[in-house]
């Protein structure tokens, strides 16, 4: 069975790579087909899977050529390890819905048959917070079922992931979305796996695993690559692989129970005062 | 509001179905130009007749709809080269996306010259028709002034002005109401410089500010407008009804009042009473004593109730649909004893309301005439009026025909209504 997983976190907190590294990991060490749809106007999810190659998007697309011209050969690419990618695109900062593009795009590929029972893995990568209805598509019903955060030590990055949780609360009755955990791509921060512990148990998950801070991510990156392509043999491309294998064993799936603000204000105050 | 107005394009920046029910719908009427060229045999008064939309599609949406906002205001005006302006709406859809309506007024304005405004009241934003009646005022208001103080020579010139220019406000020209008010105004020795905003070009909308008078007929869609110029221009308001001869012959004091022409206006009222008094002593021969029910959006309510009683009838009922707490205290003030007043009622209460008055005649619009006259009730359009117009002293004589000629209906006679209840009269189904 195809499991649906979307990725959600706060802006530049690291979630495209994280989930494109983890994306590559379950296709080269487990061999799993695998599918990106990414849902960020940026459309800048799926550059390491396909090496940089512009995508055209499917929001593009529609809008260059009509909805008839939206294809699963047009819009949908293979990349690194047989990993498909398809990117929602849309309009430029400060004009438009991309909420709406969001909406559209999914609703397009469902119509199309892109999401295939034969794959084994389904990322939505949705940008940022949760800011609207639209960027909430990928929870509602039959879509997404599993959700991860990424987040990190920083207070902002926790806010964010709360935040998040209160949004996925509303939908995890009548969706049955679970979250399944916290991905903490760490920051090297002091204290950073004791708070994101204390955050996790708090709101009733598990850290599912912490990605320690390592420069091969960046040198990769500019190579247009994914660590595991760059080098599998590496440090980091181990530890994408060990959160691959606990996603594919995963089985705590909750619904959160989201901190209110004066939790989260005595959590900073608690971990502030460490030093 | 924006509708009215005879030579600006409407267009509505919306999904196409945002725009239907838009071309022909009402009798605000408008002159033939003599801008109509021997090529063009339409009437290119625009009110109404026409009015354009972006067609937003779901792309539009995603990506923002300004682009095509500016090509469709491009394509309209060259479509229509005679208009003197154009008017955008906005709706939810593009209030939603926020896009930037008031930029792309201005870039079409310094493109083409034409006088761009733009009218931001999505649906969503509030209750009922009346919102969009206040945020038309305001916004209209504001960029009238705005307008003025870029385009100084839109202002009326010195020549223009007289000591006696007035403004007309809330006066739509519904089937034609303005060729009974504007000539009893201008034989009282005023001049009528605008209407807000029947038939009216927009150039004169501009120079609402140079008046020395505002008097307001609707006092619910328009009052707003008249308070700002007031506070803006010191230019002062008088609130009138135009309906009835009563109220007519009052408004008619008042504003000559403030000019100082009482005389003029005792005699254009004394000749205007004398022509229709024949007219209406027949018909109130004929309509005393029935029971009326109005239903209609708000201030005709209170205008109509002294109108009912100077045709010898009482009223039972009325009811509004987006009436607020003035316009109550109005009908209040006029409300005969005993009278029902509903707020914004649906269409099961309308029945009930019907049942339990039993008017012999139903004021109100083309949905509600179904369910009157299936229970033998006559209605009489009240929204844009059968044969009009209504307004002033001849307005009545062509209001009192139409309620007899729906009260004296042969059709009556056959009406068995839905409670299988003919308790009419003898006299009624005796057409003359």
């Amino acid at each position: 069975m195809t499991r649906k997983i979307a990725i959600y976190g706060k802006g530049g907190i690291g979630k495209s790579t994280t989930q494109q590294n983890t994306a590559a990991a379950l296709a080269h060490f487990y061999g799993k087909k695998v599918l990106i749809h990414g849902c960020d106007p940026k459309a800048d999810c799926t550059r390491l899977i396909l090496g940089g190659k512009p995508q055209e998007t499917v929001m593009d697309t529609l809008r260059e050529f009509g909805e008839d011209a939206v294809t699963i050969d047009r819009v949908v690419k293979t990349g690194f390890c047989g990993i498909k990618c398809v990117e929602s695109g849309g309009p430029e900062p400060g004009v438009g819905c991309a909420g709406r593009g969001v909406i559209t795009a999914i609703s397009l590929m469902e119509e199309l048959g892109a999401y295939t029972p034969d794959l084994d893995f389904i990322f939505f990568d949705v940008l940022g917070d949760v800011v609207c209805g639209g960027f909430a598509m990928p929870v509602r019903e039959g879509k997404a079922q599993e959700i991860y955060i990424v987040a990190s030590g920083e207070m902002m990055a926790l806010y964010a992931a709360n935040n998040i949780c209160r949004g996925m609360v509303k939908y995890a009755e009548q969706s049955g979305v679970r979250l399944g955990g916290i991905i903490c791509n760490s920051r090297n921060v002091d204290g950073e796996r004791e708070l994101m512990e204390e955050f996790c148990s708090r709101i009733g998950t598990q850290m599912i695993h912490f990605i320690p801070r390592d420069n091969i991510v960046q040198k990769a990156e500019f190579n247009r690559q994914t660590v595991t392509q760059f080098d599998p043999n590496c440090n980091q491309a181990r530890e994408y692989r060990e959160l691959a294998r606990k996603i594919i064993d995963n089985d705590m799936f909750v619904i959160p129970q989201p901190m209110t603000m004066d939790e989260m204000e005595s959590l900073v105050v608690k971990y502030g005062l460490l030093e | 509001m924006g509708g009215p107005i005879s030579d600006v394009i409407q267009l509505v920046h919306a999904p196409a179905g945002c725009a239907w029910y838009t071309w022909g719908t009402r009798r605000h009427l408008s002159d033939f130009y003599p801008w109509a060229t021997p090529t063009r045999l339409t009437n290119v008064a625009f009110n109404r007749r026409y009015c354009m939309c972006t067609d937003m599609q779901e792309k539009d949406v995603v990506f923002g709809g300004m682009k095509k906002l500016e090509q469709a205001c491009l394509e309209a005006i060259r479509l229509f080269p005679e208009a003197k302006g154009l008017i955008i709406f906005t709706t939810c859809t593009t209030g939603l996306i926020g896009d930037d309506v008031q930029a792309i007024a201005r870039q079409v304005e310094k493109k083409t010259g034409k006088l761009i405004f733009t009218s931001e009241s999505p649906g969503c934003s509030g209750v009922s028709q009346s919102r969009g009646h206040h945020d038309f005022n305001t916004q209209f208001y504001r960029q009238i002034r705005q307008l003025r103080e870029r385009r100084p020579e839109l202002k009326m010139s010195e020549e223009e002005k007289t000591p006696y220019d007035i403004c007309l406000i809330g006066e739509y020209n519904m089937d034609w109401d303005l060729k009974i008010v504007r000539p009893l105004f201008e034989k009282i020795g005023v001049r009528i410089a605008a209407v807000f905003s029947g038939n009216e070009r927009i150039e004169n909308l501009v120079k609402m500010p140079d008046v020395k008078l505002n008097v307001v007929h609707c006092q619910r869609s328009a009052e707003y407008i008249a308070h700002m110029i007031k506070d803006g221009f010191n230019i002062p308001f008088i609130r009138v009804s135009l309906f009835g001869i009563n109220q007519t012959a009052e408004a008619l004091r008042k504003t000559a009042a403030f000019f100082g022409l009482e005389e003029r206006a005792e005699k254009v009222i004394a000749g205007e009473m004398k022509r229709v008094e024949k007219s209406l002593a027949f018909y109130r021969e004929k309509l005393k004593g029935k029971r009326v029910a109005i239903y209609v959006g708000g201030p005709r309510v209170w205008h109509w109730i002294k109108l009912m009683e100077e045709l010898g009838m009482t009223v039972v009922a009325v009811a509004c649909t987006f009436a607020h707490e003035d316009d109550y205290e109005k009908i209040n003030a006029r409300a005969p004893e005993g009278m029902l007043v509903i707020d914004n009622p649906n269409e099961f209460e309308i029945e009930e309301m019907l049942k339990i008055e039993k008017p012999d005649l139903f004021l109100t619009g083309l949905k509600e005439k179904y369910i009157a006259r299936k229970m033998g009730i006559p209605t009489v359009n009240s929204h844009s009026y059968e044969k009009g117009p209504y307004a002033g002293f001849a307005g009545m004589v062509n209001f009192a025909r139409d309620i007899y000629q729906a009260l004296y209906a042969p059709v009556w006679k056959y009406q068995w209504g839905i409670d299988g209840a003919p308790a009419k009269d003898e006299e009624e189904g005796s057409c003359s």
